[in-house]
């Protein structure tokens, strides 16, 4: 018998989300998150999030990829040193096409890696707790509370004006 | 916006204005003063940098309400109509440019040089001619945007001037509805776009890359019209910094504005240094000393390569790193310090491409001194005037929302 029981409620309107969530911070009952069809400012804001630490992952990746780009072209010019056209071996001018494209190239990748580190992604867990309508016209609200607490949390949903569905 | 906020703007405006006037008495001051002096070259040189920036700001300016109209941009908001008031300044601009005519023995160190057959292209009628008509159709067209697109915003019941009854009147004649108004806006503004281009490069190469009449870089006009948006584009967010810190949230800018206005200021600065190298590496490649000589005079020698580089810092490496940041874009003072700083910027960089061909003798130091910073403050004055009378005139320029 599990010790907690997962409750969703289903909005079909982003305010009344907005104002369940204000209402489930203040309350007993555990938040865990909100499933929404597209992404909406409102509930962004509602959710009062941390400032998100991807950028740090793609800065890195930048800085990486700018100097492993100049780093292969140095390290490949390098291993054939024939001078052409007059100019150096390690002709800087040109390598800075090769920085670049090493720069966007490992900011990208830095930029998904990171986002996959910090949504701790792929994750399984939260599969069954999953509504396909919230990929549909629903807005799906997901709260925890010990097992003696469920019918106090169908309650507070119903007063909110979801629908509710109970995770078993 | 009430009607005493407004009345409010419009004495502040005023208020401004002597200051204004008096820059440019010092501006002319200082430029007749140099012309009597010992070296008339030297103001000559400082005006035409300031004729090719001040002018190049307003094109550049101008062209962003075109854009956004074209792409059918909605973010702008109140910024679409602010950048319609550099269009004050295409008249000044154009008197500036036959001013330029007088100075001419100065300005074009390739008067009596053996041009080996440039000479078809490169001699003062065709040059003037050309250009006078290349800028007065570009300045035609913005103003035949302009007429169609403030017709979308003016109220009729505001005070009215003479220069607004006779717009009024012309509208009147034409009883023309929104949705052919906008279609009015889309040609001309396509036109105005491509005259822009067209234009810019004339200007570019008939006024800037001619001064080295040997050199040839065929990128140098896509160069010079990227530049153009990109300052025009600072100029604007310098206005809008300008009017929000003034009137706060009456002004309708709201931080959003400013954020994404500075990153499309941020891609044009990335476009900016993009030219600059893509004409760097093809003539780098190359290795032709035609080609070579322009480049290494400027970036390597001293004077010059140490302008080069305060150049290539102050208009690209600086605001890239400071425009990074979300929270640098979306405060108005911020974004006003690194516009005015990318501006003078591109004043040196002007002085960078110009000086070099139009020094005579070799300089030991970079010729720039006090006159040429008056002379500039003048072209300031002019251009505040200018922009300060157009929204005195049209105050809800800015204010009110498209009818639709």
């Amino acid at each position: 018998m599990p010790l907690e029981s997962h409750i969703m409620g289903l909005f079909r309107d982003e305010n009344s989300v907005v104002a369940a969530i204000n209402a489930l911070k203040e309350s007993s009952f555990k938040f865990i998150r909100v499933n929404t069809p597209f992404p909406s400012h409102k509930i962004m804001n509602a959710l009062k999030l941390k400032k998100s630490m991807v950028g740090w992952f793609t800065l890195c990746g930048g800085i990486l990829g700018f100097i492993g780009g100049f780093a292969l072209a140095v390290f490949t010019a390098t291993r054939w040193d024939l001078i052409v056209g007059g100019k150096p071996i390690i002709a800087w001018v040109p390598f800075v096409i090769v920085g670049f494209e090493g720069t966007i190239l490992l900011s990208v990748f830095g930029n998904v890696i990171g986002l996959l580190i910090l949504t701790r992604l792929p994750s399984y867990r939260w599969f069954k707790y999953y509504d396909p309508r919230c990929s549909g016209e629903h807005f799906g609200v997901l709260a925890a509370c010990k097992i003696e607490q469920k019918d106090g949390l169908k309650d507070f949903f119903q007063k909110q004006g979801a629908e509710v569905k109970v995770f078993e | 916006m009430t009607e005493s906020d407004t009345k409010i703007m419009v004495i502040k405006k005023s208020a401004t204005f002597w200051v204004f006037l008096v820059l440019v008495a010092i501006g002319v001051a200082a430029f007749i003063f140099g012309l009597n002096g010992r070296h008339p070259e030297r103001a000559w040189q400082a005006y035409l940098i300031n004729f090719l920036l001040w002018s190049a700001i307003a094109q550049g300016a101008v062209l962003f309400s075109a854009v956004m109209h074209i792409t059918n941009a909605r973010w702008s908001g109140p910024l679409s109509g602010l950048s319609e008031s550099f269009a004050a300044f295409f008249p000044i601009s154009y008197i500036l440019f036959l001013v330029l005519f007088l100075g001419r023995a100065y300005i074009f160190p390739w008067l009596h040089e053996d041009l080996h057959g440039k000479e078809v292209w490169l001699n003062i009628p065709f040059l003037f001619t050309r250009d006078c008509i290349g800028l007065l159709i570009l300045y035609i067209l913005g103003f035949g945007y302009l007429f169609n697109a403030m017709q979308l915003k003016l109220d009729p019941n505001q005070p009215k001037s003479k220069l607004r009854q006779s717009i009024y009147d012309a509208w009147r004649r034409n009883n023309r509805q929104p949705d052919q108004i906008r279609r009015r806006m889309t040609i001309w503004g396509g036109l105005y776009i491509l005259a822009f281009a067209l234009v810019l490069c004339l200007i570019g190469f008939d006024l800037i890359m001619s001064m080295d009449p040997h050199w040839i870089s065929t990128l140098f006009g896509a160069y010079n019209f990227v530049k153009a948006f990109y300052i025009g584009l600072g100029a604007l967010i310098i206005l809008a910094a300008i009017i929000r810190l003034r009137q706060g949230e009456a002004s309708r800018l709201t931080a959003s504005h400013f954020h994404d206005i500075g990153k499309l200021y941020f891609a044009f600065c990335l476009l900016w240094a993009d030219f600059f190298y893509v004409q760097l590496l093809v003539i780098y490649y190359g290795n032709i000393p035609e080609e070579t000589n322009y480049v290494i005079v400027r970036t390597m020698l001293a004077p010059w390569n140490r302008l080069a580089w305060t150049v290539f810092i102050v208009c690209f490496i600086a605001p890239f790193f400071i425009l990074l940041r979300q929270g640098v874009k979306t405060k108005p003072v911020f974004m006003l310090i690194i516009c005015s700083v990318v501006i003078v910027g591109i004043w040196l960089e002007h002085l960078l491409l110009l000086g070099p061909a139009l020094s005579h003798e070799a300089p030991r130091a970079i010729p720039l001194n006090l006159s040429d910073g008056l002379i500039s403050l003048g072209f300031l004055g002019l251009m505040a005037i200018a922009i300060g009378y157009f929204l005195k005139v049209f105050p809800e320029i800015i204010l009110v929302k498209e009818k639709s």
